[in-house]
C-alpha cells in the first residue's frame, strides 16, 4: 500500500505542477500581447519563392528572434484543412512552413509543434500537404487537432456571440504563436485569411456557422491575438474555395504578407486577392472590436519586391 | 519418418506470421499500410477468394485454387496455418493447457457429422437462395474478422493513446493518438458472442468450431479424404502408447484402431513431433491405394465431390445472371432513405450478396465514415459497411475500402475512377437552411463540397446561399456531415443510390490574374 500511495501522491503532485507551471505561461502570454519593439507594423513581399520571401520578410522584422526567446515554445497554426497537395493551394505552402519552423529552430525554440483542426481526414491532409514532411525536416512536431480532449473551455471577454468556446491547448501552453494562413476565396466567409484561419484552433466550428459566421470569426480574433501572422500568397485559389475542384481555380501571386496585426494583414491580403475589403464583413467586425486597423495609411509597412 | 518432425515448427512459425500479419492490418485503422500487405494475408482466405474471383479475376483473387491444390496435396494446412481464427483458437488452445486447474487428458472423439454436414448444406443453400448471411455467420475468416475490428480493435486504440500520452508527456509527438469513434452496440455484441463461443469450444474440445461448425473446415475435411499426402500410422512399428491421440487437438486419432479420421485432421503435425517409434506421419495415398482404401461408400463421396465443385462455380454462375434495377429517387425525403453503400460496391445488391461482414474495410476506413448496418439494408445485411454521414464523409481522394475489400463487395477502384462514381446524389432543403432561416452567412456544405457540386450563390443582403448540381454530385457526404442543422436533419443531404451511377466530371476555368509591379496597398 505504501508504494501505492506513493505513486499517487507523486502522480497527483506532478499534475498539480503541470497546471501551475501551463498556467503560468498562459498568464505571460496574454500579458505580452504584440511585442511594440518591431520596426514595422507589416512588411509585404512580392515576386519571390516562398522561402526566399519568408527570409526577407522575418528579416526586415529584426529575425525570428524578437518573436522567439531561446527555450520558449513555438506552435505555429498553418492551414492544412484539406486532403490536397501543395499545387492546388487549399493548404498552406510547405515550404513556407518548413521555412518557418526553421527559423524558429535557429532562433532557439525549445520545441515547434504545428497543428490544424483539420476537414478532411487529419493523416491524410498532414501527409498530402506536404507540410508533415517540411515540418519534420525542419526539425518540428506535428500534433494532431483531431482530438477533443486536446480542448480547453476558455472564456471569450469581449466576444459579442461567441462567449465561449474550446481551444486547442496548444494555444494556451505554447510562449509563441504564428498564425499561417493561405490566402484564398471561401464560399461561406468571402475569404480566408488570419482570421478565419483561427477557426482551426477551435473545437465547436459548428457554432459559428449557425451563429452568424462572421460575427464569431471576429469575436474569436478578440481571444488571442498571434504573435506574428505570415500570409501565404505564393498561389493563391481564386474561386471555388476553400477547397478549390482543380488547378485551375489557383494563380501564382508570389505574395507574403507579415504582420501580427491580424486585421491589417487581412485588409492588405483583400487587396492583393483584388476584392472590397468591406465585402469580408468579418473584417470590419474585427475593427470594431479593436482587434487592429484597416487603415493601411497609417500603418508603417516595409514593401519589399524581389 | 522421422525426418517430419520439421513439420511442427514451420507449422507454428508459418501460423505466428499470418496471426500477427492479420493482427496488423485490422490494426491499421489510419491506413497507413500499403493495400497489397493486407491483400497477401486475405488472398489466402478460402471463401472470401471464391467470392472475388469473379468479381476481379487474377492471380490474388486465386486463392483458393491454391487452398484447394494443397488440401488434395497434403490435407488441411489451410487450418493451421493461413485461417486466423484456426490458429487463434490454437493460441486460446495453447492457454487453456497453461491453466492451474486439472485438465483431462485428448482422447479420440466421433465426428459430429450430422452436425457438420449439415451447416455445410445450410452454407451452401444460403449461397444459393438466401443472400450469404449464413456464410458471414459461419466463415472462419469472417468471424475473426468481426473478433478483431470489434473486440481487438478498441482495445488496441486504447494502447496506442497511452503510449502516445507517455510520450507527449516526454515532448515526443511521434505516436498519434487516435479517436475512438461511436460505440456500435451490435457489431460489438456480435464480436463478443462470436469470441466466447470460440473459448467455450476450445474448452470442450480444441478444434470443436473447425470440425463441426466452419463450413470451409467441412470442405478441406472432404478434400482431404482424397489427398495425395495423409497421415497415416504404421501398423507394425506402432506401439499403440497412445501418446499421438494425447497430443491430436483434432481429437481425431484412434489409437486402438490405429486409425486416423482424416476429415478431421488440421494438419498440425503435433502427432509426427510426440512419436517415438516415428510410427505416424504423412505417408502417400495415391500410390498403393489398394491398401489403403477402406470400404468407403464412393458413391456418396462422389456426390459430396461434385457438390464442391458446385459450390466453387456457383458464385460465378451468381455472376452471369446479371442483376440491373433502376434506383432513381431525386424526389424522395429524408426520412424514407436507405443506406450509402461504399465506393466500388457497384450497388446493394452486388455488396449484399459479395460481402462476408469480416469488417475489414470499416477498420481501415481513414475517416471513419465507413460503419457496420444494423437493419439498414435489411435482415440479411447486417454488419455491412454503409456510410454514416453523421459520423464522418466519405474521403474524396481515397479508395482504401475497395483496395482491402478480400470479397470483391467493394471493387478497387482508380482515384479517378472514385472521383466520378455516384453513390447517392446531394439533395437541399432550402427551408432548412441558415442563411434562410437565420439570414447570416455559413456555407458549411460547399466548403466541403470536393466538386463544387454545391456552390454558393448571392442571396438577399450581401449573403451567399448554396445551389446544387447533382450531376457532379458524388455522393461523399461531406455536405451533409459540415451542415450546421441538425433539426430535424441537414439542410443538405446525400440520398443514395441502389445502383451507383456515373458521375460528370466538374469542369472549371483556369483563372487569370493580372500581374503588378506595384503593391495594391
Amino acid at each position: 500500500m505504501k508504494r501505492r500511495d506513493f505513486i499517487r501522491r507523486s502522480v497527483t503532485a506532478s499534475v498539480a505542477t503541470g497546471t501551475l507551471f501551463s498556467m503560468g505561461k498562459w498568464n505571460t502570454l496574454l500579458a505580452s500581447g504584440i511585442s511594440s519593439e518591431l520596426p514595422f507594423d507589416m512588411v509585404a513581399v512580392k515576386n519571390g519563392n516562398p522561402i526566399e520571401m519568408f527570409d526577407m520578410g522575418i528579416a526586415a522584422l529584426g529575425g525570428m528572434k524578437n518573436f522567439v526567446k531561446p527555450g520558449q515554445s513555438v506552435v505555429v497554426k498553418p492551414n492544412i484543412g484539406w486532403d490536397s497537395p501543395p499545387e492546388r493551394a487549399a493548404n498552406t505552402n510547405p515550404e513556407l512552413v518548413g521555412q518557418i519552423v526553421k527559423h524558429c529552430i535557429a532562433a532557439g525554440a525549445k520545441k515547434v509543434t504545428v497543428f490544424d483542426r483539420t476537414c478532411d481526414e487529419w493523416t491524410r491532409c498532414y501527409k498530402n500537404s506536404g507540410i508533415e514532411q517540411a515540418v519534420k525536416d525542419n526539425g518540428g512536431q506535428m500534433v494532431t487537432g483531431a482530438i477533443e480532449a486536446d480542448y480547453m473551455p476558455v472564456k471569450i471577454s469581449k466576444g459579442v456571440t461567441l462567449k465561449e468556446t474550446k481551444v486547442h491547448k496548444l494555444i494556451l501552453e505554447s510562449d509563441v504563436f504564428i498564425n499561417v494562413p493561405v490566402l484564398k476565396n471561401h464560399g461561406g466567409a468571402q475569404m480566408s485569411i488570419t482570421m478565419k484561419n483561427l477557426m482551426g484552433i477551435v473545437w465547436d466550428r459548428r457554432f459559428y456557422h449557425k451563429n452568424d459566421l462572421h460575427q464569431c470569426i471576429a469575436d474569436f480574433a478578440t481571444f488571442r491575438n498571434p504573435d506574428l501572422n505570415v500570409v501565404d500568397g505564393y498561389r493563391v485559389m481564386k474561386q471555388n474555395g476553400p477547397r478549390g475542384v482543380s488547378v485551375n481555380d489557383v494563380a501564382l501571386m508570389k505574395y507574403l504578407i507579415l504582420s501580427a496585426d491580424m486585421v491589417a494583414a487581412d485588409t492588405a491580403a483583400t487587396k492583393v486577392f483584388g476584392i472590397e475589403t468591406a465585402m469580408v464583413k468579418h473584417i470590419g467586425i474585427a475593427e470594431g472590436l479593436g482587434v487592429g486597423t484597416t487603415n493601411l495609411e497609417s500603418l508603417n509597412i516595409k514593401r519589399i519586391s524581389i | 519418418m522421422n525426418r517430419q518432425t520439421f513439420l511442427r515448427p514451420v507449422r507454428i512459425i508459418v501460423s505466428i506470421f499470418f496471426l500477427v500479419g492479420f493482427i496488423l492490418i485490422f490494426s491499421d485503422v489510419k491506413a497507413k499500410l500499403p493495400s497489397g500487405i493486407s491483400l497477401f494475408f486475405t488472398s489466402f482466405q478460402f471463401l472470401p477468394s471464391i467470392l472475388k474471383f469473379p468479381n476481379v479475376p487474377g492471380i490474388i483473387s486465386s486463392g483458393f485454387i491454391f487452398i484447394i491444390v494443397l488440401s488434395l496435396f497434403s490435407g488441411r494446412i489451410y487450418c493451421s496455418t493461413f485461417c486466423p481464427l484456426g490458429v487463434l483458437i490454437d493460441a486460446l488452445g495453447f492457454l487453456k493447457r497453461k491453466l492451474p486447474v486439472k485438465q483431462k487428458r485428448r482422447k479420440y472423439k466421433k465426428p459430429l457429422n450430422i452436425i457438420r454436414y449439415s451447416i455445410l448444406a445450410l452454407a451452401i443453400f444460403s449461397l444459393f437462395f438466401t443472400g450469404i448471411l449464413a456464410i458471414n455467420l459461419l466463415d472462419p475468416y469472417a468471424n475473426f474478422g468481426r473478433i478483431a475490428s470489434n473486440l481487438y480493435q478498441p482495445v488496441f486504440i486504447v494502447m496506442n493513446n497511452l503510449l502516445s500520452k507517455l510520450f507527449v508527456s516526454m515532448n515526443i509527438y511521434s505516436i498519434q493518438p487516435l479517436v475512438f469513434n461511436v460505440f456500435q452496440a451490435l457489431p460489438f455484441y456480435a464480436g463478443l458472442t462470436v469470441f466466447l463461443g470460440i473459448i467455450v469450444m476450445v474448452f470442450f474440445r480444441d478444434r470443436l468450431y473447425c470440425n463441426t461448425i466452419c463450413p470451409v473446415g467441412a470442405i478441406l475435411g472432404l478434400l482431404s479424404k482424397i489427398s495425395f499426402l495423409k497421415i497415416k500410422i504404421n501398423n507394425s512399428s506402432c506401439t499403440q502408447c497412445g501418446k499421438c491421440q494425447i497430443a491430436c487437438k483434432a481429437n481425431c486419432i484412434n489409437i486402438k484402431e490405429l486409425k486416423v479420421d482424416t476429415s478431421r485432421c488440421v494438419s498440425c503435425f503435433n502427432c509426427i513431433s510426440v512419436c517415438e517409434e516415428s510410427s505416424i506421419g504423412y505417408k502417400n495415398t495415391w500410390i498403393r491405394k489398394s491398401e489403403i482404401q477402406e470400404k468407403t461408400d464412393t458413391a456418396k463421396r462422389n456426390l459430396i465431390k461434385a457438390g464442391l465443385l458446385f459450390l466453387g462455380i456457383n458464385p460465378l454462375l451468381a455472376k452471369a445472371e446479371g442483376e440491373d434495377k433502376e434506383g432513381g429517387h431525386g424526389t424522395k425525403r429524408f426520412s424514407t432513405r436507405g443506406p450509402i453503400s461504399p465506393p466500388g460496391s457497384v450497388s446493394i445488391d452486388h455488396l449484399k450478396k459479395n460481402c462476408i461482414g469480416c469488417g475489414l474495410c470499416i477498420s481501415v476506413c481513414p475517416s471513419d465514415v465507413l460503419q457496420p448496418a444494423f437493419l439498414e439494408y435489411g435482415f440479411t445485411g447486417m454488419m455491412l459497411p454503409r456510410l454514416d454521414n453523421k459520423i464522418g464523409f466519405c474521403n474524396f481522394e481515397c479508395t482504401k475500402c475497395g483496395e482491402v475489400c478480400p470479397t470483391g463487395a467493394i471493387l478497387p477502384l482508380t482515384i479517378p475512377e472514385k472521383k466520378l462514381t455516384q453513390m447517392g446524389i446531394v439533395q437541399f432543403r432550402q427551408g432548412l437552411c441558415i442563411v434562410e432561416s437565420e439570414g447570416t452567412a455559413c456555407g458549411s456544405c460547399s466548403e466541403h463540397c470536393p466538386t463544387q457540386a454545391v456552390y454558393m450563390v448571392p442571396y438577399r443582403d450581401d449573403l451567399t446561399i448554396p445551389e446544387v448540381d447533382p450531376d457532379i454530385c458524388v455522393g461523399c457526404g461531406a455536405c451533409e456531415h459540415a451542415c450546421p442543422v441538425i433539426d430535424p436533419h441537414a439542410a443538405i443531404y446525400v440520398f443514395p443510390h441502389e445502383v451507383h451511377q456515373a458521375a460528370k466530371e466538374p469542369v472549371s476555368e483556369k483563372v487569370e490574374v493580372e500581374s503588378t509591379e506595384e503593391f495594391p496597398f
